[in-house]
């Protein structure tokens, strides 16, 4: 049994865990539940040893984990998959995989046989690997976590924590995944699943525990309850559905147009293949697909952090402020500096940048006041404009770049995976957030592997797959069909 | 208020317990060695007088290495590009003996300058357009200004009667008068201080140099907010060299007045530690810069005076630098940045070891 007594962490001024009690028994999914910064991650975290708790402790059957080692809790048999993958970016896969369990050689090392292992684990999941010998940095977020997943299966612990590890799963890795979990449970695990998707609870879990502010508010189990009294729970007060419809599909003149928009990569393999697509102002384009099918390449494209080997993109009347806001998808690498402070990271979008500056010169107290104004605004959870970006919680993080796109007073908002580990309440800020800049007269481009949040907001539908985008019919509202699309089927 | 003031002296006593220890083992008197070392730094006018004129090239080469640092480039030709810079005031210094003072001495430090600027552009176009490893180039290129200097100071720029291998002495007129004189205080200290606060504000008052620093923690999301990287990346490279390049022309144009092999002895190298120890903060750049040049004026007593072999005095002087380094704890940081200032970015310095981006 996993126990977590009376456990407190402070970060600083913040109470992120307040005398947290939590257990799992073995042959048990827990789901861990609530919304961002309640401090699910902390309680993963201090159970897992990577972080020492100020108060409290946790023992696993019977025995108390050394705190703050994440190698001792490792050898008693627990292995996390954090969040933000924590993957050597320069090393190829297999070396990766090479810190896990997967290495059983004493000493030598060799990298062949740890692939041969990870592959046939991977077959059982229903894994698809990365080619042999690929470096981490250029593989998709999923990817990323399933190589996470990989290596904490490789210890083959008795304790398996999971930190939001489906929100970038595909539909199709989904029901394996969740059935891979099953399975762990079958022999024994205990397997504790971290969430913001409560249906997925629901549908998985045996019990439910429900984090608030750094306490636990409920305890419970699916069948005693429902995704709207969990959501319920979460928030602390009843939340009506995020976004109520679609904007409407054609409104205003065209803003963005994209024309035969081609990138090879540096072997000459054809990443985006003849992108051509407009939007209109006011309206919202969800670009749905897999990951790994050419939208990050896209998105450094549209962010000029990548030159295209062809093709053209045009915004037109880019009249006030910057033509484009980008809010790449990987917020801890590509959007946010999480060593500099809040209001630095904010003027690093370059109209902002512009609007502090004068003859070169930074007006720095100009920077913090419209970083506070825009704290406020967008209700970020943070002591103040001189604060680092790291310290603040994925959600806020997520509602500074959010802030930050919207403060630079664009055409056209691009953003990838934007929601990607938002709670309910955070989601649907977002989405209203998106929404009034569309009926501002802005055309918003959701790039998103994530079909149920496109189909609720946007008003049309592009289905990007192996570097090709098609339109899809405009009724066309049915999942289903959808999902096979963006698997690439052709009609 | 009371713990500002002890922490310093805490760990200047822990400091000198450790190396006391070092100097016990080796039969020498601490007490002594200590008091040569404090004499022979600031034991007099001259004493101090000449510490400053030591730290004076640690002042350019540390801000050089500082302000290449902060955009994650890491800039370890300073010596090279001081060289070169020192090369071409040395070439045009005996030519300028028409010209009245001040434009005599404005042109020798523009061609120190301009000589630094295309040694570190040169390492700055290659990473830029070419994606050559910064650190490879400017070691590289360190031998070649290196070797430059023992040729031209065999060749081209030997002085006439071809006895010694040196160049011609510069024109009077192209000298750095010495205020207060006999002592060597000059213009180039006072020009080092200023360019201390001007590379502060160009790094943290600046557009630009909020750039350099984005670039810096994360060239990734640089990119991704239209950074131009190439670009900046050459331009900050000419300027480190250029910074690097003036202290060579100072150093001629104040002290040595003429061209000889091994001018530097490792100034754009003791420029990193004096970087690092500044965590990066030009303004801490002059007080680390003093240390050193104290060390190392100190420490030429210390052999006079107590016989210590002038191995044990980089032993020791070693040994400070790593003790100011090596404890991070907060009264050690507090201690640090009481002498050397906070380091205005959040995070320290990075790790060696994700320095240099093979």
């Amino acid at each position: 049994m996993l126990r977590a007594n009376a456990i407190t962490k402070r970060f600083g001024r913040t109470l992120a865990l307040d005398a947290v009690d939590f257990e799992a028994l073995p042959g048990e999914i827990h789901a861990l539940v609530g919304e961002n910064g309640a401090g699910k991650t902390t309680l993963m975290n201090v159970m897992a040893g990577s972080l020492a708790a100020d108060h409290g402790e946790a023992i696993l059957d019977g025995r108390p984990l050394q705190p703050g080692s994440p190698r001792a809790a490792l050898a008693a048999g627990i292995a996390a998959v954090h969040q933000s993958p924590m993957l050597f970016e320069r090393m190829t896969w297999e070396e990766n995989l090479a810190l896990g369990g997967f290495d059983t050689g004493a000493g030598a090392l060799d990298l062949d046989a740890i692939a041969t292992r990870a592959r046939s684990l991977a077959a059982k999941l229903g894994f698809e690997m990365p080619p042999a010998g690929a470096t981490v940095e250029n593989r998709s977020v999923a990817e990323r976590v399933r190589l996470e997943v990989l290596r904490a299966l490789s210890f083959n612990p008795r304790v398996l924590i999971l930190d939001e590890p489906t929100s970038v799963l595909a539909p199709s890795e989904l029901t394996a995944f969740l059935d891979l979990l099953r399975s762990l449970r079958g022999e024994g695990r205990i397997v504790v699943l971290i969430t913001h998707k409560l249906a997925e609870a629901i549908a998985v879990a045996d019990r439910i525990t429900v984090l608030r502010r750094g306490r636990v508010v409920a305890r419970t189990t699916p069948a005693r309850t429902s995704e709207e009294k969990l959501a319920g729970l979460m928030i602390g007060e009843i939340v009506t559905q995020p976004v109520a419809s679609a904007t409407p599909s054609h409104s205003g003149d065209p803003v963005l147009q994209i024309e035969n928009l081609t990138l090879d990569d540096h072997t000459g393999r054809r990443i985006l293949d003849r992108l051509s697509f407009r939007a209109a102002a006011g309206e919202i384009v969800g670009i749905a697909g897999v990951d790994g099918n050419g939208q990050t390449e896209l998105v450094e494209v549209l962010a000029g952090a990548r030159r295209p080997s062809s093709g053209k993109i045009t915004v037109l009347d880019g009249s006030s402020g910057g033509a484009m806001a980008v809010i790449p998808q990987n917020r801890d690498l590509d959007g946010l500096i999480l060593d500099m402070r809040l209001w630095e990271n904010l003027i690093l979008a370059r109209p902002l940048r512009e609007q502090v500056t004068s003859h070169g010169w930074l007006n720095t107290s100009h920077a913090i006041d419209l970083c506070r104004e825009l704290i406020d605004r967008f209700r970020i959870r943070a002591p103040g404009p001189e604060t680092i970006a790291g310290a603040l919680s994925g959600g806020n993080r997520q509602r500074l770049e959010v802030a930050r796109a919207i403060a630079s007073r664009p055409r056209v908002i691009v953003a990838h995976n934007i929601c990607r580990g938002l709670d309910l309440a955070a989601t649907a800020e977002v989405h209203r957030t998106i929404l009034d800049f569309a009926t501002g007269g802005g055309a918003a481009i959701l790039i998103s592997s994530d079909l149920d949040e496109l189909l609720a907001i946007c008003g049309r539908l592009l289905i990007i797959s192996r570097g090709k985008i098609r339109e899809t019919n405009p009724g066309e509202r049915d999942p289903e069909r959808l999902g096979l699309l963006m698997a690439g089927a052709r009609d | 208020m009371l713990s500002s003031i002890a922490k310093p002296f805490a760990a200047l006593a822990l400091a000198a317990a450790l190396i006391s220890i070092v100097l016990a083992a080796l039969g020498a008197s601490p007490v002594g060695v200590f008091a040569a070392l404090g004499e022979g730094a600031f034991g007099s006018w001259y004493a101090c007088v000449d510490t400053i004129v030591k730290s004076t090239p640690l002042v350019f080469t540390g801000l050089a290495v500082s302000l290449a640092f902060s955009g994650a480039l890491w800039n370890i030709g300073a010596d090279g590009q001081l060289t070169v810079g020192a090369i071409a005031a040395g070439a045009i210094g005996p030519h300028l003996g028409n010209f009245p003072h001040a434009i005599a001495v404005a042109i020798i430090l523009a061609a120190g300058v301009l000589g630094g600027a295309v040694w570190g552009g040169v390492a700055g176009w290659l990473r830029a357009r070419r994606d050559v490893n910064e650190v490879i180039s400017t070691i590289m290129l360190n031998f070649v200004a290196v070797q430059a200097l023992s040729w031209v100071v065999h060749g081209p720029l030997m002085e006439p009667s071809h006895a010694y291998p040196t160049s011609s002495p510069i024109a009077r007129a192209a000298q750095l008068e010495f205020y207060f004189a006999p002592s060597r205080i000059n213009l180039g200290m006072i020009l080092a201080v200023v360019l201390a606060a001007a590379c502060y504000l160009l790094l943290f008052r600046t557009g630009a140099g909020f750039e350099l620093r984005a670039m810096g923690r994360n060239r990734r999301a640089a990119t991704f907010f239209a950074v131009r990287i190439p670009a900046l990346t050459f331009w900050v490279m000419a300027l480190s060299g250029a910074l690097a390049g003036l202290g060579g022309a100072v150093q001629i144009s104040a002290i040595s007045h003429r061209l000889y092999e091994k001018l530097s002895p490792g100034w754009g190298f003791e420029a990193i530690a004096v970087a690092l120890v500044a965590r990066l903060n030009p303004l801490g750049i002059i007080p680390a810069a003093i240390l050193f040049g104290a060390l190392d004026n100190g420490s030429q007593a210390m052999q006079r005076t107590q016989g210590i072999s002038p191995e044990l005095v980089q032993v020791i002087q070693g040994l400070v630098i790593l003790i100011i380094l090596a404890f991070d704890t907060p009264a050690w940081r507090g201690l640090r940045e009481n002498i050397f200032g906070a380091p205005h970015d959040a995070a320290a310095v990075p790790p060696v070891a994700e320095m240099p981006d093979a």
